[in-house]
């Protein structure tokens, strides 16, 4: 979007203020108040069921909100026009649970699809840059002529992810990276995102119940629960606290090898 | 700053002055529209060349590339390249790309086809659809005796439900097109019968040529784009999520639990809804020729009823089992067919509504050829 640089630094990335979330009568989460920052590594955390893919959704502007306001680098989403959203939905990537890759298209045409749809290259130089995000994220360019089908569930999550960074978002949303990886494929992809944060400097919101991921790569950790922001702080912060809640999601026997490994 | 000088601000240019090309704008993906081409009508001087990226105000990774990509055809003559004015964070974006290794026009393409390839491999793919197809005709064959011998794999329940499905929720629609079809048989054929002074003849007309021939298709072809399409959407969407695939885990033939109660299903279904179009053909008949040729309901029930024979009758619904054992048995295989997308789902579906309705009309004038040498 277009702000002054001056403002840039200090606007939050997402803001939302109390932001309610029903279906029908179910509560999915109550008010909430959340700020990204600019440059920073947010986990969004909690249990199965607590909301936080909901949550992911209705920052991504992919779901309104029963009540309450985003704000999207500054903007609030809900008086945006089509054209203003369009704009915005430009400067985020993001990373769908399954890929969501697209499923009559090799993975090299996927990753090219937004560069296709939203800028004039050429084919060729198109071709290239995807190739670009590919190795990025750890393929080949060979990988490339792969169909989404044909692909390990490894090897789909980083062809969705270069997708997402195709047009080097600002923001990017990652939802439960690393599910369905083994461990050693969940590490590396932690890696892999926090190699992408250092190249490419997005700022990144995560929803993950991988203890691992919090530890690793994320900045700042918010916990859901109850429909309730629970705790907001970062990984070390957030193991020494003594709120109940926060001990039983942490001090479980994952929550402390995780810390031990750390 | 209005939006058009604010656009020109922001796009990637180049300027070749002596042996130093200046860039300037944004070196990003949404801004490199016009610098390839710029790029390659460039005349590069000879020997070294200097490269002033002072002027860029931002890049990502798509203008890293460019850039890079710049370097390696420049650096090609061996000639050398100094690069200036870069800032740290685009410093470490082009070391990035370049550390990917990628050449530029290094991008594997599929190899294409020859014709002679794709003959092979159409020709191949048909056969195998057909003994496919021919496979499954078996296993339903299998699956059938396997529910005779054992009348307790009868899925009761499912029958019932495809019942509905195929049958009651399709009244509706097959009544008003065989309602409206007998109103413009009736009309076009009243016309002309008219012109010989028989207009009576309009109910030998319309009852016929609805009972024998044109109620069993149209309800064939009603059924077999709206449930033969839904039979291979269903069984197509479930192949992709794997739930095909749990059944058989279970220890549950999928023949069993999604093809036969459907197949039954449609056979029952199919006739019933054969009778009613005919009713409902004849009836719209009646309406129009009440209205224009002034025939009434009484006359041309009577004239009905010499026309008519059982044996017309018989042959007119005796067809639509037949074509609701095609319709259940393609929708159903096409939908086996599918693999791994939805785009798959969508050309399945497709395919089974097609090679329904092409099957139900060849076999309707085999039918047709058969019952005129036996003399029916």
């Amino acid at each position: 979007m277009s702000l002054p640089d001056a403002e840039r630094s200090t606007t939050p990335m997402v803001e939302i203020s109390d932001l309610t979330m029903r279906y029908g009568r179910r509560l999915i989460h109550g008010p909430l108040d959340l700020r990204v920052h600019r440059g920073e590594i947010l986990a969004i955390v909690g249990g199965s069921g607590s909301g936080k893919t909901t949550l992911l959704r209705e920052m991504a502007l992919l779901q309104r909100p029963s009540s309450g306001t985003v704000r999207m680098f500054g903007a609030d989403a809900a008086a945006m026009d089509e054209a203003q959203t369009l704009r915005a939905r430009r400067h985020i990537g993001i990373l769908f649970q399954n890929g969501a890759l697209f499923g009559g298209m090799s993975v090299l045409e996927n990753v090219g699809m937004p560069l296709r749809e939203h800028t004039r290259l050429g084919r060729a130089l198109i071709d290239e840059i995807a190739c670009v995000k590919l190795a990025l994220v750890g393929l080949t360019p060979d990988d490339g002529l792969l169909f989404p089908s044909q692909l390990s569930g490894g090897m789909r999550k980083r062809a969705a992810l270069a997708r997402a960074i195709a047009m080097d978002p600002d923001l990017l949303f990652l939802d439960e990276p690393t599910s369905g990886l083994d461990p050693l494929s969940a590490d590396a992809f932690d890696e892999l995102v926090l190699d992408l944060k250092a190249a490419l400097d997005p700022t990144v919101v995560l929803v993950t119940h991988d203890l691992d991921t919090l530890w690793r790569v994320a900045d700042r950790v918010v916990l859901l629960g109850e429909g309730r922001l629970l705790a907001d702080g970062s990984m070390p912060e957030l193991a020494r606290s003594q709120d109940p809640a926060v001990l039983r999601f942490f001090q479980g026997t994952r929550g402390r090898a995780a810390q031990a490994s750390a | 700053m209005d939006k058009g000088r604010q656009e020109t601000a922001r796009t990637a240019r180049v300027r070749l002055q002596g042996s130093t090309l200046s860039c300037a704008g944004d070196w990003t993906v949404r801004n490199l529209a016009g610098l390839e081409a710029e790029l390659q009508r460039m005349r590069w001087p000879e020997g070294p060349l200097r490269i002033d990226l002072a002027a860029v105000r931002r890049m990502d990774t798509g203008g890293a590339w460019a850039l890079q990509r710049l370097l390696a055809e420049l650096g090609r003559g061996q000639r050398s390249v100094e690069v200036r004015g870069l800032s740290p964070k685009a410093a470490g974006l082009l070391e990035l790309v370049r550390g990917t290794g990628l050449e530029p026009g290094g991008v594997p393409h599929s190899r294409p086809r020859g014709l002679l390839e794709q003959l092979g491999r159409q020709s191949l793919a048909r056969a195998y659809a057909g003994i496919g197809l021919l496979a499954f005709v078996g296993e339903m064959g299998a699956a059938w005796v396997r529910q005779i011998v054992q009348p307790r794999r009868i899925r009761w329940a499912q029958i019932a439900e495809a019942l509905g499905e195929a049958g009651h929720r399709a009244v509706g629609i097959v009544g008003l097109l065989s309602f409206l079809l007998g109103i413009v048989i009736a009309y076009q054929g009243g016309v002309q019968l008219r012109q010989y002074g028989a207009s009576l003849f309009v109910a030998d007309l319309v009852g016929l040529s609805m009972v024998r021939e044109l109620a069993p298709m149209i309800t064939a072809i009603i059924v077999a784009g709206r449930t033969g399409s839904a039979y291979t959407a269903q069984i197509g969407t479930m192949q992709v999520t794997e739930e095909v695939d749990a059944l058989r885990s279970l220890g549950i033939s999928p023949l069993d639990l999604l093809v036969m109660p459907k197949l039954l299903a449609l056979i029952v279904a199919l006739p019933l809804l054969t009778v009613f179009a005919d009713i409902m053909g004849i009836l719209g008949g009646m309406v129009m020729s009440s209205v224009q040729l002034d025939i009434g309901f009484m006359t041309f029930i009577e004239r009905l009823g010499v026309a008519l024979t059982l044996d017309s009758f018989l042959v007119g619904v005796g067809k639509a089992p037949v074509f609701a054992a095609i319709i259940a048995t393609i929708g159903c295989y096409q939908g086996f067919q599918v693999s791994g997308s939805a785009e798959s789902v969508g050309r399945r579906t497709t395919v089974s509504v097609v090679q329904s309705i092409l099957a139900v009309i060849v076999v309707d004038a085999a039918f047709s050829v058969a019952f005129s040498r036996l003399g029916i």
